[in-house]
């Protein structure tokens, strides 16, 4: 079943289309129903009304209609105007005429740089073979399926995702429960949010409702990380750990679990594989050995693990922090099997399977992995996960960071051009003081975005396409909602969207029957075939299609234990049809089979020579409740939030320098060093200090400047250890994003 | 009809998002530097049983406006029909006793000096049937538009 929707969500704030259309004409305005676009164009995008006056986007209301934000919008939702106008947009495709890196360019003509990618990969492809070029997608974006397919036509496994986030939980969940299960927490009595921020990842989506809705049914919170968020503010319980210590903890739970028996022992002996080799394995990891390692007591990991293993309706909300040190595949892993062990795994308000939410078919899916080939699995640049794991369910993946790395060390070769559309590699990913070499020896780098970026001065061809909001396609499909993204106003400058970027590319390569002959209609019209629709049809709904939801069934072992992996083999993830506690699949890889402790490549207990000179831990923030990743420093409205680059210090740790909220300090580490503010902060460990990454970028209109990319700056990419033996999960990437410093007074 | 109206602050739904914050910068246009309402946040306790609480900064339209009272031009009003308190701009001389008047330190001043804040958009241009845009896009319905009939 599917309906039109014109459903109003109960509860819900923003306008319904008829209230937003009656406000239009009562200004003398047009709206235009879209979606939002400051957190990207992703499949997950908010609904909104865009209000249109005299040919200028003004302003936004939430679309009350649409199942995901019901109405509501967040900072930056509401400041797109802003950016869409910023004096950073890009307004015409150039090419390089000075040095890499000098910045000094000329106009070309669309066609013209669509022309130059298409000669410079043919004639690459012809003398280094298509695996020499890369294309950068770290991040879940709606464009996505598009590059993929590029690549795969063109012979390129290089997909290069970021190695940081959600795949890295996919993918030590899945090999070792068969899914990546999720919180139920609208049933759960205990929710642990660990490593994760449910309210900046999506203020206006579910996570804060459902963890509001959690606190009035009375619900107990835990929040595990080093500092204290909003989320922080409406837990019960604070577990305070230092950066990167996640799996000492997780491993210390474990030990308290078995030893105490507070395990589901029936479901143990039916489903679980390598149960007594973890009894035996854990015995090294008790709390007080963790207490030294994560500096959270010994007594509170003791309470946590028993409240968590003794309450039935517990769940473990994982989230994005844990996959940012070399030990994230055991933490992950060692969450997974205390999620199964205590009897939580796809029981009510446990953590649960993944199903389909409702009636909706599925798009078609155009990435053409169909057309993998074992031989391109051999040609992986950097793999994000080992070969013989690829390709995972994005397909084939190799690290972005890796890919940089691969253009110095010419290991196992380099790779030739690097594409990076709506992504900038100098403070997006780790190791910037060696991307920037890496920039300066590629041989063709080109930049798609829509306003300048960190590195464009090094780029061979800087390419602008459309805002979302200057855009009619794509659709977007999630949750049982479908509906089009719809142009609310004209082009800026000379530009296509980044979707007619790669079907115009894939005609002028040769590739043009597997880009629909360039024909935007014809893309979309392909993939809404199994929804029985076409692009035009579903433009007749202008708040979209809401189709009906599907009820959940529980405790579906026997099926999803079965389930077969992506690899070109089809094994499936669990060799043995149970919960992999000892991975027979990782052991023969040559990893350990078993969870396991490794300490970041600079901390406090693993290299205390260091930690004379560099007394405190840092990391960092990975989300913001006012700025995307590294961009969206230029709209004034957001930029008015939080004016500075701040690091936050205990003020005990600031007292005992001398230094004062507001002053400026410099941040060194063993690799680089950055001026920032400071701001004294009583919720983060006092032996602690962390700030928000991304920071680069100047906002004209209240006249700040950029900060350099490297020493002096402020971008935090540059402060860790990119020693590939010591900095990355030896299995998922997970590059680390902790380090040791000393802050001090300017 | 005749109501009075009010924005209402529910402290513990807040998540510190600030959508209401740039919503009515971008509704009404506000200029750079100056904000009809804020979060701001207030730390209390020591490590590590520290937590920070939002506060709202926006005008109140108080009962009993002690801005009104302290503007020596009778530039700011509480308006009988619907309760909102209203600065005239026309007469507004910036001098700014109405913000050392206020407790809690609402009255804003931009480029023209005079003062500007909240005046609950009760404007047709900006309330479409329901909620001023600050209310209407909070997330988690921590501002609340109340409006109390009166007779």
């Amino acid at each position: 079943m599917k309906s039109e929707n014109t459903g109003i969500q109960s509860g819900a704030g923003g306008l319904t289309f008829d209230e937003a259309s009656v406000l239009a004409k009562t200004n003398g305005e047009q709206v235009v129903p879209t979606f939002c676009a400051m957190c990207g164009p992703t499949p997950l995008s908010c609904g909104v009304y865009a209000f249109v006056k005299d040919g200028r986007f003004t302003k936004v209301a939430g679309m009350q209609e649409a199942p995901n934000n019901k109405g509501a919008v967040c900072p930056k939702g509401n400041a797109a105007p802003q950016w869409v106008y910023s004096p950073d947009r890009l307004k015409y495709p150039m090419k390089r005429v000075g040095k890499k890196g000098e910045g000094k360019f000329e106009r070309i003509s669309w066609e013209e740089a669509v022309g130059i990618v298409a000669d410079t990969l043919k004639s690459q492809k012809e003398k280094y073979g298509p695996e020499s070029l890369a294309i950068l997608a770290p991040a879940m974006r709606s464009y996505n399926a598009y590059v993929k397919r590029f690549l795969t036509v063109h012979g390129s496994p290089n997909y290069g995702h970021s190695g940081i986030c959600a795949l890295q939980r996919a993918f030590s969940f899945m090999y070792t429960l068969a899914d990546w299960p999720a919180a139920e927490i609208d049933k759960s009595d205990l929710v642990i949010y660990w490593g994760r921020q449910p309210i900046y990842s999506g203020p206006a989506l579910d996570g804060p409702k459902a963890l509001s809705r959690l606190k009035e049914r009375g619900g107990k919170v835990v929040a595990v990380k080093p500092s204290v968020e909003p989320d922080v503010c409406k837990a019960d319980i604070w577990v305070p750990l230092r950066p990167g210590t996640d799996a000492a903890l997780a491993l210390a739970m474990l030990y308290v679990v078995v030893n105490e028996e507070l395990i589901d022992k029936e479901f143990v002996e039916k489903w679980c594989f390598g149960y007594e080799q973890l009894k035996e394995h854990v015995q090294k990891y008790p709390p007080q050995w963790a207490e030294t390692i994560t500096g959270v007591p010994a007594k509170q990991i003791y309470e946590v693990a028993r409240l968590y293993a003794t309450t039935p309706r517990a769940s473990i909300d994982l989230g994005n922090g844990v996959e940012h040190a070399p030990s994230a595949n055991d933490t992950i892993r060692a969450v997974a099997i205390l999620i199964a062990i205590t009897g939580h795994l796809d029981r009510p308000g446990g953590n649960v399977f993944r199903a389909p939410e409702s009636t909706m078919p599925m798009p078609r899916d155009i990435t053409l992995r169909e057309r993998y080939t074992t031989k391109m699995q051999g040609k992986l640049v950097g793999p994000e996960f080992p070969k013989e794991f690829q390709p995972f369910v994005e397909g084939f993946t190799s690290a972005y960071y890796r890919i940089f790395d691969s253009i110095l060390t010419e290991s196992p070769y380099p790779v030739r051009t690097v594409i990076a559309p709506g992504t900038q590699p100098v403070v997006s990913t780790r190791g910037s003081k060696r991307v920037i070499e890496a920039l300066k020896k590629l041989d063709f780098y080109v930049v798609i975005d829509v306003t300048r970026t960190a590195d464009m001065d090094y780029a061979d061809l800087v390419i602008p396409t459309t805002t979302p909001y200057e855009s009619d396609h794509p659709f977007e499909a999630m949750g049982g909602w479908i509906m089009t993204r719809n142009k609310v106003i004209e082009p800026l400058g000379e530009y296509k969207s980044i979707y007619e970027f790669f079907l115009e590319l894939g005609v002028k390569m040769g590739y043009g029957q597997a880009f629909w002959n360039g024909s935007i209609e014809e893309a979309m019209d392909d993939q809404l075939q199994p929804l029985g629709m076409t692009f035009a049809d579903l433009k007749n709904h202008p708040t979209g299609i809401v189709y009906d939801s599907l009820s959940r069934t529980y405790e579906n072992y026997e099926k999803v234990f079965q389930k077969k992996s992506p690899r070109l083999t089809g094994a499936p993830f669990l060799p043995h049809g149970k919960v992999e506690i000892y991975n027979t699949a990782f052991e023969e890889a040559g990893f350990n089979p078993l969870p396991e402790w490794r300490e970041p490549p600079e901390s406090l207990t693993g290299t205390p020579d260091l930690s004379e000179k560099y007394p405190l831990v840092l990391s960092d923030y990975h989300t913001s409740k006012n700025y995307t990743a590294s961009w969206e420093r230029n709209v004034p409205y957001l930029r008015e939030i939080e004016l500075y680059p701040v690091i936050h210090i205990h003020p005990d740790a600031a007292a005992v320098r001398g230094i004062k909220d507001n002053d400026w300090v410099t941040v060194e580490s063993p690799h680089g060093w950055m001026k920032v503010k400071a701001k004294l902060y009583p919720g983060i460990r006092p032996d602690t200090v962390m700030i928000l990454h991304g920071w680069w970028q100047g906002c004209k209109e209240l006249g700040l400047e950029d900060y350099p990319l490297l020493d002096g700056g402020a971008n935090v990419n540059m402060m860790y250890s990119v020693d590939s033996k010591k900095a990355f999960d030896p299995i998922i990437t997970a590059m680390s994003s902790q380090t040791l410093v000393e802050v001090r007074k300017i | 009809m005749s109501g009075k109206y009010s924005i209402a602050f529910v402290q513990e739904h807040c998540i510190q998002c600030h959508g209401c914050e740039v919503a009515c910068k971008t509704w009404r246009n506000v200029e750079l530097g100056v904000k009809w309402r804020r979060i701001d946040t207030s730390w209390h306790g020591h490590y590590p049983d520290s937590k920070n609480v939002p506060v709202m900064v926006a005008c109140l339209h108080c009962i009993d406006p002690a801005c009104a009272e302290a503007c020596p031009v009778g530039a700011i009003e509480k308006r009988a029909s619907d309760g909102a308190v209203l600065v005239n701009r026309e007469t507004c001389i910036g001098c700014k006793l109405c913000l050392k008047a206020c407790p809690y330190h609402v009255p804003q001043f931009g480029a023209d000096g005079k003062m500007q804040k909240c005046d609950l958009c009760l404007q047709e241009t900006t309330v479409a049937c329901t909620s001023p845009p600050c209310v209407a896009t909070c997330p988690t319905k921590a501002l609340v538009f109340v409006a109390e009939k009166s007779e």
